[in-house]
């Protein structure tokens, strides 16, 4: 064991005192490659009794593996003192709870929304855009404007749009009533709020709908003005649960139509049925239901390529026919999937930017109460610390051991506001119903939940941790709990 | 009081032959109480322990004998002095290599016991060797087998308030013994015990010192020095006398 002819020492003369007696040697790491170096200074009376060189020993750092058994020595500290403080655990966490828990509900609830959105907004169809009065989802300053300036789509216009547009697959129009006191009936029974709506014939191939039994409006009903309509589930379930509802006899806001044709279920948007209609001919909704209908023309196209251009060549037609001057804003609107999706992202991203901001606020409140418990800790078990200190714990073992205390206790924070956030957002869907939405947890925000909350408890624990650490090992013995 | 010679000068002190375990040479250690007012808990104190001895440090409270023992222990370092530990200059050494060397060359047995209230004797016996970094499944058999030297495996499950203060001391000294140190160093290990136990306990430590192992006892009782075989008597920060027995 002597120093001169160990292999690992690299001894370099670095000081020398001014008797040139003094000497250190640095010594390098017993196991090559750790990188540690400790300076051993060794006295020697004279540079000749390196002969009799006594031993002095290397002070070697516990190995590499013996880190990870100090971090689940900390571990199962951590876990052993919050069981013994449970409902003080509990009070500490509530903070960083309940900013997980505002955090993952938020992301589901989105989540949820652009799952719903993106079934049942989006679902105009992939390359259909509508020609409404309003452009729709937009801001509320922008509607008001919108309210005063634009016009109701005529069926003038639609029809100058369906002769001098250019090569699109498919171009139709819908007007409709919806409000309490429309209504059909069937005997003694009647449905309020109905949604009447006139339709041209091939919106049929245009929208999402499908026939289930019957025919849709045909172009001879259209050009007759027939007396006919097709009609959604919830009349079928209100007026014909056990009869053929074909060729019966119902009255629209008492003007009484034969049943061509029934509609597949749709479901509900919002939680509003959207099985709740009846369509009848455009032609006739103008002579009975309204002079001058207001229409949503449906401009479908061959493919999504296609759309930009049949979408610019609308604008600038309608523009046209309307006299609306160069830089004048439209007097109407185009309104496509992408256009919705992206006023949707819009919302969204607001409502994040908020939450975001409640949650960092929470975060540090909750990360300033569990530094302000880890502080008590420590005081609570300076005797611990001593004792631990004693035994050979370094400052870097206390250190961590307090560091994983509070990470262990914000994760599990995180943890318990993850199941919170799975009960609210359960809840929502509970209460919400089924068919509305589907607030589902994603993946990410777990995650983020819990490496958030843990990287907050571990933030606000270096402070307490390293307090602990630097303590005195004689003063932490003397100190009594 | 002030004026201490600068010329004890370390590069004088050499490093003890192989045989000797403690070289204290002229340690001081000096408080500042502000205002130029030094109180000298010790004041040039030497002495050297060889490898098996069994050795008593006595004196009355006041005595220094509490610094002494954090020096010698590695919990302190003095102001002025060299001490040698088992071939480590301790009194150069920074805070974690103080941990290191508490950890590797010195048991400590203390009067309050000083075991962790929420972990099991095992557990407990276990802490020296989790700071060593040793695996689990070594970890656990030294330890079972130090507290099969104190006469407790039957008991290694049980936590310290389920214990006698007898044979929690015996769990502080199969921790003590657990990682083979140096030496052990008892601070009044009998001191919080009624005197039968502390007559087992005595007991203990003789078997332990004829198994070889090197022994500090910290004590004021004249009954309790008696089983060593040399007693150092300190009063006033300096050795008083130093005396051997049988």
């Amino acid at each position: 064991m002597l120093i001169a002819s160990s292999t690992f020492v690299t001894a370099a003369l670095s000081e020398t005192s001014e008797s040139g007696e003094e000497w250190k040697l640095e010594t390098g790491n017993w196991k090559s490659g750790t990188g540690s170096r400790f300076l051993v200074p060794i006295r020697m009376a004279s540079l000749d009794q390196t002969a009799s060189f006594p031993q002095a020993r290397a002070i070697r750092p516990a190995a590499r593996s013996g880190v990870w058994v100090s971090v689940r020595e900390a571990f199962w500290i951590a876990l052993e003192a919050l069981r013994a403080h449970k409902l003080r655990t509990f009070l500490t966490l509530l903070g960083v709870v309940i900013a997980t828990t505002t955090l993952i509900v938020v992301m589901s609830l989105v989540n949820g929304m652009n799952l719903y959105i993106a079934d049942h907004i989006a679902n105009l169809g992939a390359n259909v855009f509508i020609v409404h009065r309003y452009q729709w989802a937009q801001g509320y300053d922008a509607w008001l404007k919108a309210r005063r300036r634009n016009k109701p789509i005529l069926i003038e216009e639609f029809e100058f749009l369906r002769d001098n547009l250019k090569n699109y697959r498919n171009i139709g129009a819908e007007a409709e009533i919806q409000n309490i006191d429309s209504n059909a009936r069937y005997q003694s029974h009647t449905v309020y709020f109905l949604d009447i709506a006139g339709v041209t014939p091939n919106m049929i191939d245009i929208g999402m709908q499908k026939v289930e039994s019957g025919r849709y409006i045909t172009q001879p009903d259209y050009e007759h003005e027939s007396m006919v309509c097709f009609i959604g589930q919830d009349l079928v379930t209100a007026f014909f649960p056990n009869v053929d509802p074909l060729n019966k006899e119902i009255l629209v806001n008492g003007i009484p139509f034969r049943v061509v044709g029934v509609a597949e279920k749709i479901g509900s948007t919002f939680g509003e049925s959207q099985d709740n209609f009846v369509q009848i001919p455009l032609t006739t909704y103008k002579k009975y239901f309204s002079p001058r209908p207001s229409l949503e023309v449906n401009v479908q196209a061959w493919d999504s390529d296609q759309m930009m251009r049949l979408e610019d060549e609308t604008r600038a037609l309608l523009r046209a026919r309307r006299h609306i001057p160069y830089l004048e804003d439209d007097t109407f609107g185009i309104n496509a999937s992408d256009t919705i999706m992206q006023t949707w992202h819009q919302i969204t991203g607001a409502v994040f930017g908020v939450t975001i901001g409640i949650v960092a606020v929470f975060m540090v409140v909750g990360g300033i109460v569990i530094m302000n418990i880890m502080l008590a800790s420590v005081t609570e078990r300076t005797h611990e610390i001593g004792i631990r200190k004693s035994l050979g714990a370094r400052r870097r073992d206390i250190l961590m051991q307090f560091v994983i205390e509070s990470s262990v206790m914000a994760g599990i924070g995180g943890g318990m506001g993850l199941l919170a956030a799975v009960m609210v957002s359960e809840l929502v869907n509970l209460v919400v119903g089924p068919g509305f939405f589907n607030a589902s947890i994603p993946l990410s925000a777990i995650l983020v939940g819990l490496v958030l909350s843990t990287v907050v408890g571990l933030f606000f624990g270096i402070y307490p941790a390293s307090q602990a650490a630097k303590l005195d090992p004689i003063e932490a013995l003397r100190t009594e709990n | 009081m002030g004026t201490r010679t600068g010329t004890s000068s370390l590069s004088e002190t050499q490093m003890p032959p192989d045989g000797v375990v403690i070289k204290a040479d002229d340690l001081w250690k000096t408080y500042d109480m502000g205002e130029a007012i030094q109180v000298h808990a010790l004041s040039g104190v030497s002495f050297d322990i060889d490898r098996g001895e069994y050795v008593a440090i006595m004196g009355p409270s006041g005595s220094g004998k509490s610094t002494l023992m954090n020096l010698i222990g590695c919990l302190d370092t003095p102001t002025q002095g060299a001490y040698w530990l088992n071939g480590h200059l301790v009194s150069e050494l920074s805070d974690d290599e103080l941990a290191y060397i508490r950890n590797k060359e010195i048991g400590f047995v203390f009067q309050t016991f000083n075991l962790l209230a929420r972990a099991s004797a095992l557990h407990n016996v276990e802490l020296p060797l989790i700071y060593s970094g040793m695996p689990a499944r070594e970890r656990l058999e030294k330890a079972e087998d130090a507290l099969r030297k104190v006469d407790l495996a039957e008991r290694m499950n049980h936590k310290p308030n389920e214990l006698s203060g007898g044979q929690r001391q015996r769990v502080a000294i199969a921790r003590a013994l657990v990682n083979n140190p140096s030496i052990i160093l008892a601070d009044e290990p009998t001191g919080n015990l009624d005197s039968a136990t502390g007559e087992e306990i005595m007991g203990v430590f003789g078997r332990l010192h004829e198994a070889g192992n090197t022994i500090l006892l910290v004590t004021h009782e004249h009954d309790i020095a008696a089983h060593a075989h040399r007693i150092i008597h300190v009063r006033d920060g300096r050795i008083e006398r130093d005396e051997r027995i049988g």
